[in-house]
């Protein structure tokens, strides 16, 4: 593959960034769900 | 407090990951590399979805801030999605402008140029973080829905600019390539599937995204009402005398 380098790159700071983003997401709603549920 | 039923949402979140997933091959191998651009332009299956959705994305906190203002449908409800949907169109923003730079280094030679395409979504991205910063500042609810719902309208404007300004003046940043002037097409094949889909993988994201982060705004704006009574009751316990014999009249 020619321009593997930003490709591969490109890929993988788009899958980190949205995986990040989901997985922080649901840690966060889980947390205020179960405070939600203490309360 | 959610947009979608607990059964759509879990749906919606596995057909989520699994059109990823199969972007993800189609555009890393089942996507044939360009005669000019080589396998750099594999990186557009990512910047043009990630591009279109933050324009829906805007799209939408406009559309929920214009309804919050209206009298007539003004509810907590489109606040709470004008917030949520504007983070998810910072999210893809952010990923454009990463993804529009790595592939112009090896096609332009630079990483940036002062482009009027690249400044003005540099710009929406820099008036919609100011935006969720303008959320997080405390006040009455109802004075701070407002200022937000005012300052997504006006931060909107620059969405039409983002895109007429490849037509509007002469830029680095090509013309419209999907969808030339006359609404045709002018991608093909395999290409034209990988893009399509990743349009397709982007929409089911941020419809999913959205439903959760929505839920989140609820549950937190009920947690903070919950302990600001718990507050105010302290408060009011507090100031009120313990023995109130003391403070008798006449004594």
């Amino acid at each position: 593959m020619r321009y593997a380098e930003y490709v591969i790159t490109g890929w993988v700071i788009t899958g980190a960034a949205l995986a990040v983003y989901w997985l922080r997401l649901g840690r966060r709603l889980r947390r205020a769900e179960k405070l939600d549920l203490d309360a | 407090m959610t947009l979608l039923k607990p059964a759509v949402a879990r749906a919606l979140g596995w057909a989520t990951l699994t059109s990823l997933v199969v972007l993800s091959l189609f555009g890393l191998w089942g996507a044939p590399a360009d005669d000019v651009q080589s396998d750099a332009q594999r990186l557009m299956y990512l910047h043009v979805p990630a591009a279109w959705i933050a324009y829906l994305a805007f799209a939408v906190t406009a559309l929920a801030s214009g309804l919050w203002l209206w009298p007539r449908t003004r509810s907590i409800v489109w606040d709470r999605v004008a917030g949520a949907s504007a983070e998810l169109g910072v999210l893809f923003t952010g990923i454009t402008l990463l993804m529009g730079s790595l592939w112009g280094r090896p096609v332009w030679g630079v990483w940036w140029a002062w482009d009027a395409r690249l400044v003005t979504t540099a710009v929406l991205f820099f008036l919609y973080l100011g935006y969720l910063a303008l959320r997080r500042v405390p006040g009455n609810p109802e004075a701070r829905a407002r200022r937000c719902a005012i300052a997504a309208l006006i931060a909107f404007v620059d969405v039409p600019i983002v895109h007429f300004s490849v037509t509007w003046w002469r830029t680095l940043h090509q013309e419209a390539t999907v969808f030339d002037p006359e609404l045709k097409a002018n991608i093909h094949g395999v290409m034209a599937f990988t893009l399509w889909f990743g349009v397709l993988a982007f929409t089911l994201l941020y419809v999913y995204l959205l439903d959760r982060r929505y839920r989140l705004e609820c549950l937190q704006e009920g947690l903070e009402d919950r302990e600001l009574e718990r507050a105010i009751e302290e408060r009011v316990r507090g100031s009120q005398p313990k023995d109130p014999v003391d403070v008798a009249p006449g004594r």
